[in-house]
């Protein structure tokens, strides 16, 4: 990742969040409409707990080695 | 009648495989193209309802029934058996050619079936034939899950087939149409012959089992055709079945979770195609109008952005002969076009704006969010950033971007195998691009409007901050060489066990049984040879001669001489 692909990526988010204040008037009615920047903190908050519940049920269950069924 | 026969999509698929013999070896490969590109165009020039009926027993069949769904599944197979034609190109293996080509003419078959029976043949074809491009890789391993694979689909089918015909037992009609959300042991059996097909947890363990283990061109027909057939099957009987919603949800977190963690790479793509059937079984629990168009949708959608990532997964198999994240990394410019077009299909089924699976995705999602269940939303929100995770980023960064983590040449990947990912990437940003073109042709009028402010915020944000996440936890992610266990494990750890009891335990029960009874006839043929031996106490009879222990003696065969004489005369008497 170079300087200016993280420079892209705030525009974006900048243009998002522009959009969002501005132009979205129907937010719909969950509850968290209304919540601002509901899905920045979604995608943040999703990857992590995604990951780390993979990891902790990889951990705790699932991982094995390669010739698990073969031995 | 006959000719009649050849406007059924399906036909021209199962005659072009059974032609492919007969022509010489250089043409096969333009001729497997040939194909489906009329089964296309027949399929267009159809009108609409049942257009074929045949007659068995007392069964009217309808062999060819055409309306806009079946039209929109019909399109998408054949189209991609094309695509993947072309994938397969330089490879000359009759085999291959010929039972995938049987097996899209099963999918193109059970797509445009009107009845239960049809179905179910086509639905046996599509099994047997995906079964050999399995076999076809040749390794042990592929071996061992090639026969767990047609064994899997074998009970799918005759739990279908119980099904239908306790259904037509019950009165139940043998036209295919929607089933009355009741359940009936009827319904449930055929719902369960699905859901194996489907993927469905706590049926779903074959898929990541098998198609990793397939040949690098097989891959790519088996997950076009297999599981969304079974999707357009749900959306045929079992439209608005409430178990569905929460079917569908599992499957997208279920499939998230062990694509997170999966390293082989079409493992992570195996797994990811659960996680994207669950938003369309999901949709089709929920089965309002547009929930069924969104299902629709996503199945055509999900079919071309995922054969495009199996195509690239294949590329990289061929070309460094390896498969797994823990020895691949830092040959992206070697292969940068490969790149370029798995990282389109990646943000097509991450849902990106300008590809398709934004245009179908979002559909599944907003009638979720319509009928109000916004747990249910959420899951597949999460399981959409998932997606993003595991086959967006994980997948190429750890394949082409990261540090190397083994030695290993990178061939030049033919040119076919590029055109064919390309045209796939077309049609992924076309549609994304032009989304009209698919919604024009779904089952149901589309009010629906993709591109709005909402959702362009909604996936641009999610987007964005999932690749932060990633970014700064990516060095957590397993890139380790191991595997994950699945509920697969029911089945191939017990094994030995199973095959003790079931198996060596019988065997061993029938040979002593056999030795038993062995040396019980032994016995008695001793006796019987001469019995009069036993009616002497010593070797001597009462007159002091020897009694002959080992042998007939000739009273015996006086005896025997008198009974055939006895049965000749008989005969002749009977006869004259």
């Amino acid at each position: 990742m170079k300087k200016w692909h993280w420079i892209l990526l705030g525009i974006l988010t900048v243009i998002s969040l522009i959009v969002e204040f501005t132009m979205v008037e129907h937010h719909g009615d969950h509850w968290w409409s209304h919540i601002p920047a509901f899905y920045i903190i979604l995608g943040l908050v999703g990857s992590a707990v995604l990951i780390f519940l993979s990891l902790w049920l990889g951990k705790l269950i699932l991982l094995r080695d390669e010739d698990y069924y073969d031995r | 009648m006959i000719v009649e026969l050849f406007t059924i999509p399906a036909v021209i698929l199962i005659a072009g495989a059974f032609m492919l013999p007969l022509l010489p070896r250089q043409a096969r490969g333009t001729a497997f193209i040939l194909f489906p590109t009329i089964a296309l165009g027949v399929l267009w020039m159809l009108p609409e309802g049942s257009l074929l009926q045949a007659t068995l027993a007392n069964y009217e069949l309808h062999l060819l029934t055409v309306d806009a769904l079946s039209r929109i599944f019909g399109t998408i197979f054949a189209l991609i058996t094309i695509v993947g034609g072309i994938y397969a190109l330089h490879m000359k293996e009759l085999g291959q050619q010929a039972s995938a080509l049987a097996y899209a003419g099963g999918a193109l078959g059970v797509t445009f079936a009107g009845d239960f029976f049809t179905l179910i043949v086509y639905w046996e074809i599509m099994a047997v034939t995906s079964s050999y491009l399995i076999w076809a890789r040749r390794t042990e391993r592929s071996d061992k899950a090639g026969m767990r694979y047609i064994l899997v689909h074998a009970l799918g089918g005759g739990l279908l087939l119980s099904g239908v015909l306790l259904h037509l037992s019950e009165g139940g009609s043998l036209l295919l149409g929607p089933l009355a959300p009741e359940h009936t042991l009827s319904s449930t059996l055929m719902l369960t012959g699905v859901a194996i097909n489907s993927a469905i947890p706590p049926l779903h363990a074959w898929l990541a089992d098998a198609y990793p283990k397939a040949t690098i061109t097989g891959a790519v027909f088996m997950c076009a055709l297999t599981t969304k057939s079974a999707v357009y099957v749900l959306i045929r009987l079992f439209p608005g079945w409430d178990i569905l919603i929460w079917a569908g949800l599992t499957m997208a977190v279920w499939g998230t979770i062990y694509a997170l963690l999966a390293n082989d790479i079409r493992e992570i793509l195996a797994y990811s195609i659960i996680s994207q059937i669950g938003y369309m079984v999901t949709g089709i629990g929920i089965g309002t109008e547009m929930a069924l168009n969104g299902a629709a949708a996503h199945a055509f959608s999900h079919i071309l952005y995922k054969s495009l990532l199996f195509m690239g997964a294949g590329a990289v198999m061929y070309a460094t002969g390896k498969n797994k994240l823990s020895e691949l990394g830092g040959f992206a410019k070697k292969m940068p076009l490969v790149v370029i077009l798995y990282i389109i299909g990646g943000l097509a089924i991450s849902g990106a704006p300008l590809f398709n699976g934004f245009i179908s995705k979002s559909m599944i999602i907003s009638a979720v969010g319509d009928a109000h269940m916004e747990t249910a939303t959420i899951i597949l929100l999460l399981a959409s950033i998932g997606t993003f995770l595991h086959t967006g980023l994980k997948l190429p960064y750890f394949t082409w971007f990261g540090p190397a983590k083994s030695e290993f040449t990178v061939d030049q990947v033919p040119v076919n195998m590029k055109i064919a990912m390309g045209i796939a990437a077309f049609f992924c940003v076309l549609f994304g691009v032009f989304p009209s073109l698919l919604y024009t042709y779904l089952p149901y009028p589309v009010e629906y409007h993709p591109y709005t402010a909402y959702h362009l915020v909604e996936m641009t944000q999610i987007l964005i901050f999932g690749f932060i996440g990633f970014w700064f936890l990516k060095d957590k992610l397993n890139t380790a060489p191991n595997i994950s266990l699945d509920l697969d494990w029911f089945y191939r750890r017990p094994a030995r066990l199973v095959r003790t009891v079931f198996v060596r335990f019988p065997d061993r029960v029938f040979a002593a049984a056999e030795d038993i009874v062995l040396k019980a006839a032994q016995g008695i043929s001793r006796i019987s040879r001469n019995p009069r031996k036993y009616f002497y106490s010593g070797d001597t009879d009462a007159s002091g001669r020897p009694v002959k222990t080992d042998d007939f003696t000739a009273p015996i065969h006086a005896a025997m001489a008198f009974i055939l004489l006895g049965f000749i005369l008989m005969a002749l008497f009977v006869l004259v």
